[in-house]
């Protein structure tokens, strides 16, 4: 089926999701609800709908915060929110103490009656005392402890000044916005303000660049940092893969900001600016042209043209025969891909460069900036899906049946279900990715994925379920 | 000698328990075609979902009333019921469970009268729709387990007239894995007892490949099934701490006698929940089973010259970790430290009991976590760590070896299928708690295939014969020491 003649059948009774739904028409946007406007993103999801959007928590936690790699990392709030973050997320660093431990103030029935502020102030005076080298405590606040008003804020006041180290309040409670994305915010404004400018170190600062929205899940960063380097700049900071909370605190010093992650980050870098008057540009790192264009801008800015060209060719040399390789066995093969935000719109070129069509593209928390590079780069007749929830991803596999699916772990499982080849583009099964040789690594696992002979062998091999089964299931 | 201890830190640094809800939503998982509403933020539904793909690797689907900010000042309703609509229109499930979290607990959300509300605005929609209470702040994991039990027995059974039987026997396997329901219906059709699974995910979490993929997983305890559950003969409930209250439940309620066992692990209380059967049914055990009991003995003195007196540090649920240290006293072994998120006091008692009756000593940590043990076992060594993925951490540090039992298994392929209860799963755990003795001890001395001699650490009888990668022999006290 083509994805002009599709409609979710899922959504009969769901009208609330049309306007979520659209392809891209040869004028742009045309939305499944038949308005001529832009498809609607980051707003409330239907309750119900079965979404993959988690929290605001997570947005701040998981994701900002968590990949500092020195801190406490401390939840204040019930066990639940602690445990469920607590080292997944492969975004590694060059110490693993984040990866390790996780904290958490343990509210119990008692706490929520009578206010958990004190039990807040000990915890960070314990986890500081039982762990004297780490260098810092980030303190998350979550729903039940936000309702019953405690003082966060103030607590960490008067923590930084027990233990002399920073105590930083994120006010991240779940329920705040529609989707992780406000965390992101949230991480990004509170670590601007607490941290962002705190030392003033000495130096020459005149070639330092901050890595903005990287979060070096299994090592991307080593796929480009050294690039940049040899292009005779230095990093500084990144923001906040493999990243130190002293490194925060200087990162205002930095001549440029290279911001990945738009969705996640710019809003770090959009106040540096107005503050510090420190320019940024967008980059993706990611594909052959983009990386190209990541290193060409931040040369131009320094002067550097010269550098950027030649360390260019020779990485192009080194992959473009893996790529061409790659670039012949997918021809005419058809991908879905479903990431957070930016992701989607990153790899829709890249993909296009390994000779793969983006047939469908959908983000959890995009918001209309998103969906705008979206439409830019998918092709006419892409179908785009904003927040989608699980038996519309389902529709997308069984009836436009994509040659591979690039989503996250919730929806891996779903797809081979539905015997769907799967690449892992959250936390990635093998990685990294980023980077002109992680773009070989990813083609590679889209081959794997596509071509393993498992595929022929369920295909020709599975039997129905049992009558009795089907049955039961009616 | 046995001490029992209890955390004294405010800050809790690497818990052993997640929250409620997810007990809630992995038990619905065994009722077929029931979905999951979780009423709170969107986190508290992904989350919980995230964690069980990754330790079942099958799809894992909840729903989320998805509250915001709005909602927290004018309470859930209004989200509520658009989910119970929207659940029902689009799947058409059997059951809905609405479980809910610490928000929608701390507005005062009233989740049963909104339940009622609905079912008046909507005749059509006859399915059980239950509520279980699961606030993050109170219990753990487990709690949101037995809650989601107590639901199914105070609201789901028809009325039962006297001397109504239908011959079956409801059994509760408490919060286990997929494997370990298949071992224990393989345990109960040998003792030719009718199981009725209260409730049962064997299939549901750990599917097979259909083409077409039914609409719902194949598997399940049904509807039916839960209504019929007061005609039963008896309930058997293999936690205490999971499916205990139920089962008293059904004993008050629908006047089914109740028998709350410790969970079947090893010898003996394998044979407690077999001659429970039989007390039950009069049914003796087939000679399948008696072949396994006989050859789990054989297995504990094949391998005792390996074990005895190692020790072992056990983390986890209270039910597996008194089923996991009677095997590890049974197999000669010292579970040195026992260590449970709660504060159960019921638990501690048992475990002291334990300890007498089998000779050992051990520390029994109460409401504790990782890091606690970790120092512990920095301070005294011990052998092995048994229970779920999160000791990696305490392994890799101290360099012993775990062996994976529980939940989350979530850095390896494989464990929810594999089963530690009845004899066989006894079995199973001996063997990999011998090979991995043998391994740690291979890795240092291995220049044949001969087993090599294991000596518990800080021991100095035995022998205390190494052979070294040059081949020379070396008489050490303390060979552990070397490690």
């Amino acid at each position: 089926m083509t994805t002009e003649e599709f409609r979710f059948q899922c959504n009969t009774t769901l009208p609330e999701r049309a306007p979520h739904v659209a392809v891209k028409g040869s004028c742009g946007c045309v939305r499944a609800d038949g308005a001529g406007c832009f498809i609607s993103s980051n707003v409330a999801t239907t309750p119900g709908d079965m979404t993959e959007r988690g929290c605001t928590y997570a947005g701040c936690r998981g994701v900002v915060g968590g990949p500092v790699q020195d801190v406490i990392q401390l939840t204040h709030g019930p066990i639940g929110c602690a445990f469920f973050s607590w080292g997944y997320r492969p975004h590694v660093a060059d110490d693993d103490f984040h990866m390790k431990y996780t904290f958490v103030t343990d509210m119990d029935e008692t706490n929520i009656v009578f206010g958990g502020e004190k039990k807040l102030l000990q915890s960070i005076v314990e986890a500081a005392n039982e762990f004297p080298d780490a260098k810092g405590v980030f303190v998350y606040n979550t729903c039940s402890t936000a309702l019953i008003g405690d003082d966060g804020r103030d607590v960490a006041k008067r923590a930084t000044e027990m233990i002399g180290k920073p105590v930083v309040f994120f006010e991240c409670e779940g329920f705040r916005g529609v989707s992780q994305s406000a965390g992101h915010h949230i991480g990004n404004e509170t670590i601007f303000k607490e941290l962002v400018g705190s030392v003033d170190p000495e130096g020459d600062f005149s070639r330092a660049i901050n890595i903005v929205g990287d979060y070096n899940i299994k090592h991307d960063m080593r796929t480009f940092e050294p690039l940049f380097e040899e292009l005779g700049v230095k990093i500084l900071t990144r923001f906040t893969g493999n990243v130190r909370v002293d490194q925060l605190k200087s990162m205002h010093k930095a001549a440029l900001n290279v911001v990945h992650c738009a969705r996640s980050a710019t809003y770090i870098a959009e106040m540096m600016q107005t503050k510090y008057g420190t320019p940024f540009i967008d980059v993706t790192l990611f594909g052959i042209k983009a990386i190209a264009q990541a290193l060409r801008d931040t040369a131009t800015f320094f002067g550097l043209e010269e550098q950027a060209e030649r360390i260019i060719e020779r990485e192009l040399a080194k992959i473009e025969p893996q790529i061409e390789y790659y670039r012949q066995r997918f021809q005419g093969k058809r991908v879905f891909v479903y990431q957070g935000g930016p992701r989607a719109w990153h790899w829709i070129e890249m993909f296009r460069e390994l000779g793969l069509e983006t047939i469908a593209a959908a983000t959890t928390f995009g918001h209309e900036d998103d969906y705008e590079k979206i439409f830019n780069r998918i092709q006419v007749g892409g179908l785009v899906v904003d927040n989608p929830n699980v038996p519309e991803i389902e529709e997308i596999l069984t009836q436009i049946k994509p040659d591979v699916f690039v989503s996250g772990n919730k929806e891996k499982y779903v797809a081979y279900k539905l015997g769907v080849p799967f690449v892992n583009g959250h936390t990635y099964d093998t990685g990294p990715y980023a980077g002109f040789s992680g773009m070989v690594r990813f083609a590679r696992d889209i081959d794997k994925a596509i071509s393993s002979p498992i595929w022929k062998l369920l295909h020709a091999e599975s039997r129905p379920a049992p009558e009795s089964y089907a049955a039961a299931a009616d | 000698m046995t001490v029992v201890t209890k955390q004294e830190r405010a800050v809790a640094i690497n818990p052993t328990r997640a929250c409620a809800p997810m007990g809630a939503m992995l038990a619905a998982y065994g009722v077929h075609g029931a979905i999951t509403i979780n009423h709170g933020s969107q986190g508290c539904a992904t989350y919980p979902r995230h964690q069980m793909t990754r330790h079942f690797r099958e799809p894992v689907e909840v729903a989320t009333t998805s509250l915001t900010e709005k909602t927290t000042v004018y309470g859930g309703r209004d989200n509520l019921m658009a989910a119970i609509k929207n659940i029902w229109e689009r799947f058409r499930p059997t059951m809905i469970t609405i479980c809910s979290t610490c928000l929608s607990e701390t507005i005062g959300d009233d989740v049963s009268s909104i339940i009622a509300e609905f079912q008046e605005s909507n005749p059509d929609v006859t399915i059980p729709i239950l509520s279980v209470k699961t606030p993050s702040y109170v219990g753990t994991h487990t709690t949101g387990f037995d809650n989601f039990l107590k639901e199914i027995a105070a609201t789901m059974p028809h009325r039962r007239s006297r001397g109504d039987v239908n011959g079956r026997v409801n059994i509760m396997p408490g919060w286990v894995n997929p494997g370990d329901i298949r071992e224990l219906k393989h345990i109960v059709r040998e003792m030719q007892v009718d199981g009725l699974w209260l409730t049962d995910y064997a299939d549901t979490l750990d599917g097979g490949y259909y083409s077409p993929r039914p609409h719902f997983p194949h598997g399940g305890t049904t509807i039916e099934e839960l209504r019929d559950s007061s005609r039963s003969l008896a309930t058997i409930a293999l936690q205490k701490h999971v499916g205990g209250d139920a089962a008293r439940l059904y004993k008050r309620r629908y006047n089914v006698p109740a028998h709350v066992l410790p969970m079947p692990i090893g010898l003996k209380n394998t044979d407690t929940f077999i001659d429970t059967m039989t007390k039950i049914t009069g049914n003796l055990p087939s000679i399948e089973v008696q072949a396994e009991r006989a050859r789990l003995l054989d297995v504990i003195v094949d391998t005792h010259m390996f074990n005895t007196g190692l020790k072992a540090a056990i983390y986890g649920d209270p039910d597996l970790v008194e089923g996991l240290a009677r095997l590890v006293a049974e197999m000669g072994m010292q579970p040195r430290f026992v260590l449970i998120p709660s504060n159960s006091q019921k638990w501690a008692d048992d475990m002291t009991a334990l300890a007498d009756e089998m000779g050992v000593d051990m520390e029994i940590m109460l409401k504790s976590d990782m890091h606690e043990l970790h120092k512990r076992i920095k301070a005294e060594h011990v052998d092995l760590l048994i229970g779920h993925s999160k000791g990696k951490f305490i392994a890799d540090a101290e360099k012993i070896p775990l062996i994976r039992v529980g939940f989350p298994i979530e850095d390896r392929f494989g464990y929810h299928r594999r089963a530690v209860v009845g004899y066989k799963g006894a079995m199973y755990l001996i063997d990999e708690i011998t090979n991995a003795a043998l391994e740690k001890r291979g890795n240092v001395v291995s220049n044949t295939l001969m087993e090599i001699d294991l000596l518990p650490a800080e021991s100095t009888n035995g022998n205390g014969c190494r052979v070294n990668f040059n081949g020379k022999h070396s008489i050490t006290e303390n060979p552990a020491s070397e490690d």
